[in-house]
């Protein structure tokens, strides 16, 4: 063992760095503000395009690998565990269940929300997976006829749902022509 | 449906803006002794072995701490460059020099600022000095030399 | 995965520095990189002039509002040297030490600057808006994400699969916000209970305020060296004894989130190339990735310091207590000591290597120490980054 057992590092028991007040910060000398006016125009590519279109028609459509069967959505053009491109397209039923289910109070920049939004990852009935297994089908949306205390109790996990589409005149080929995922009565 | 059908014509796009209103930029500990100094019209640099650095570094290169120093020129421009349009691309009024001057008393470095000149006048190691704002409009940013002039 | 495990040279680390963590410092990225690096290079007894290459780390330039910031703080060292920028969100703290490994294994270089930095401060209204940016822009981000969803998500999954209450998990809270009371860099450093955590701010249910890490400057720095070069340095080098590393897909929500394949993989090869066989006993102390509570049990498990869902028990138990069987985050972690994020990754070595030294001072750990591993994960649950010393 080290001979220097037991004796902290000199130097760092008092690490550097000036620590600022908000105010103060405001009131430095030679303080730069700058607001960037980037704007961004995302390509939603190959297959994600596809995706979109489907969904204006109210579907919800998936690629599946040649090689593997596993049946993607959301729909890549690659197969990522193969490598090869996924060539055929399947329409899935929508169908699935609530893989987890989260109550949010808060916003994209952390303001609070009016009213909180129940958001989770639906795990979509589609072939090619083993039951049970690591990877799924599956899709990142809000849940709705969820209660909070569905989700703190843990009901809400494993419960079936189905898409609730917005009205054909509504949908613009975005992920929001699905409004939200809902409980499958009965 | 091979993917070959799929033109370019039917990719969706999606617009998207910086998530970000602002950032506030601290200048840092010796930044902070540069814009104090601006705001008097001096202007610093940072003494280290080897040469003066405009504007000061909190470090030499070597590692060794430096010392703060106040540069007097005279200005020299190192190498310039005439623009014409501004950064979206709109015709600017009148041609605009702009150019990396150096202070003889420091080879390490320089300011990169405007030159009220006549862009055919303008030479390499042309002779320049800075126009300072009026004390009362200087807010200790480098914008408080209004512009670099010929000596 | 194959990778080849009988490397040429072996690597020390034979400094570690840090700056204070905080969530606005005056210093600029560059002065905060070179601050840490200066401190490394002390505790090494060594300047400047004797290194030989760079590595830099940090986490997305729209933190600090600067394009090519691994560059700018490349300044503070990097003059005339080989220099690069290493990045996996996240994981860059422990990634920055494993790529300056490779760089002195493979004998490029015989003295490596490992340096990483992250200034979250300078974006306004909140940091939380460049996290946007993370998410997906055609299918995520039109549903108005917070990066919090993410955590929380993987939080509810982990907490049903394997029956762990938010009492339980705020105890890590508890534990690394303790244990931060000895840290001199700390910046969340507090003596709280389960109760503070259950009762702070809601923001995602299961995640409160104190469920997370805060939002930080700061740096962090290493030096690495191969065996000669280490020898001479010190008398008590810190050997490198394995990495890891891996990254999964982007589809996180295509995946079961109860257990970290990304970190496990990236685990296993870390283990092998150190020939550690049952790390849950080879291990004396760890420093897995805790920027939420449940984060650093989920991790404990990638790692395998615990079979799948039986962190929770263990930690019950004190366990993972600096007393304890098997102490994780005895420096405090992300939770107690901050989150400026590659810099927070960066700094979990360096406390694996001052508790292997005994030089932890006041948060050295109980048990007789051999094998320490560190850890970090990054992106969209996707990389995992691990790296084991040994002394």
């Amino acid at each position: 063992m080290s001979s220097r057992s037991g004796r902290p590092q000199p130097g760092w028991v008092n690490p550097p760095g000036h620590y600022l007040k908000r105010d103060e910060m405001y009131s430095l000398v030679g303080l730069v503000e700058y607001p960037p006016r980037a704007k961004y125009l995302f390509s939603a590519g190959q297959a994600q395009s596809r995706f979109l279109m489907g969904l204006k028609e109210g579907k919800i459509l998936g690629t599946r690998c040649p090689r593997c069967g596993r049946v993607y959505v959301p729909p890549r053009m690659y197969c990522e565990y193969c490598h090869t491109h996924t060539l055929e397209w399947v329409e899935l039923p929508g169908t699935g269940v609530i893989h987890t289910a989260v109550i949010s109070y808060i916003g994209t920049f952390r303001e609070r929300r009016k009213e909180p939004v129940i958001v989770g990852v639906i795990q979509l009935d589609a072939p090619g997976y083993t039951p049970g297994g690591y990877e799924f089908a599956g899709l990142f949306h809000r849940l709705c006829g969820v209660t909070p205390e569905d989700v703190m109790s843990g009901r809400a996990i494993g419960m079936r749902v189905k898409p609730r589409w917005r009205p054909p005149e509504e949908r613009r080929g975005d992920i929001n022509d699905i409004e939200c995922f809902e409980p499958i009565e009965g | 449906m091979v993917w070959k059908a799929w033109r370019i014509g039917d990719v969706i796009h999606y617009p998207g803006s910086e998530e970000v209103e602002k950032y506030v930029y601290t200048p840092g500990i010796h930044g902070i002794e540069f814009a104090k100094a601006l705001k008097e019209g001096r202007i610093l640099g940072m003494k280290c072995p080897g040469g003066v650095h405009v504007p000061p570094k909190t470090y030499c290169p070597d590692g060794s701490p430096g010392e703060l120093v106040e540069v007097k020129g005279p200005w020299r421009i190192a190498t310039f460059t005439v623009v014409y349009e501004d950064i979206y691309g709109n015709p600017l009024p009148e041609p605009q020099v702009l150019a990396l001057i150096r202070p003889d008393d420091a080879r390490r470095g320089g300011l990169i600022h405007i030159v009220k000149a006549d862009p055919d006048a303008v030479y390499i190691g042309m002779e320049v000095k800075p126009h300072w704002r009026p004390p009362e409009q200087r807010t200790g940013h480098i914008t408080d030399i209004e512009y670099f002039e010929p000596a | 995965m194959r990778t080849n495990i009988f490397v040429k040279d072996r690597v020390a680390v034979v400094g570690a520095g840090l700056t204070l963590f905080r969530r606005r410092l005056q210093e600029t990225p560059r002065e905060l990189a070179w601050e840490a690096a200066k401190q490394a290079l002390e505790s090494a007894g060594l300047t400047f002039d004797d290194i030989d290459c760079i590595v830099t780390g940090t986490a997305p330039d729209a933190f600090d509002g600067l394009h090519f910031n691994g560059e700018y703080i490349a300044d503070a060292g990097g003059f005339g040297k080989p220099t690069v920028r290493v990045y996996v969100g996240g994981g860059t703290g422990v990634f920055v030490p494993v790529a300056a490994w490779w760089h002195a294994a493979s004998g490029l270089c015989d003295t490596v600057l490992a340096v990483a930095e992250e200034k979250m401060s300078p974006a306004h209204p909140h940091p939380q808006g460049v996290f946007a940016y993370i998410w997906d822009p055609i299918l995520e981000r039109p549903l108005g994400p917070n990066l919090i969803w993410i955590f929380a998500m993987e939080m509810r999954r982990y907490m049903y699969k394997c029956g762990a209450t938010k009492e339980t998990i705020a105890k890590v809270s508890v534990k690394n916000k303790r244990n931060a009371l000895d840290h001199p860099a700390a910046q969340a450093a507090a003596n709280i209970t389960v109760e503070d955590v259950l009762n702070s701010e809601l923001l995602v249910w299961p995640v409160n305020r104190l469920d997370i890490s805060p939002v930080s400057d700061g740096a962090a720095a290493v030096i690495l060296a191969r065996e000669n070069e280490a020898r001479r340095i010190t008398d008590s080098p810190v050997w490198v004894e394995g990495i890891g590393f891996t990254l999964d897909n982007t589809h996180w929500y295509n995946r079961e989130l109860a257990f970290p394949r990304y970190v496990n993989y990236a685990a296993r090869m870390a283990y092998k190339m150190a020939g550690i066989e049952r790390p849950w006993k080879e291990i004396d102390v760890a420093e897995p990735y805790d920027p939420f509570d449940y984060k650093e049990l989920h991790h404990i498990e990638g790692l395998m310091l615990a079979r799948p869902c039986e962190a929770p028990k263990l930690l019950e138990e004190g366990w993972f207590d600096r007393s304890g069987e098997l102490p994780t985050s005895p420096s405090g972690g992300l939770l107690g000591v901050g989150n400026p994020i590659a810099a927070a990754g960066l700094m979990k070595v360096a406390e694996i290597f001052w508790q292997l030294r005994y030089e932890a001072g006041p948060r050295q750990v109980k048990k007789p120490v051999h094998y320490g591993v560190a850890q970090a994960w990054g992106d969209l649950m996707q990389a995992g980054t691990v790296i084991v010393l040994g002394n």
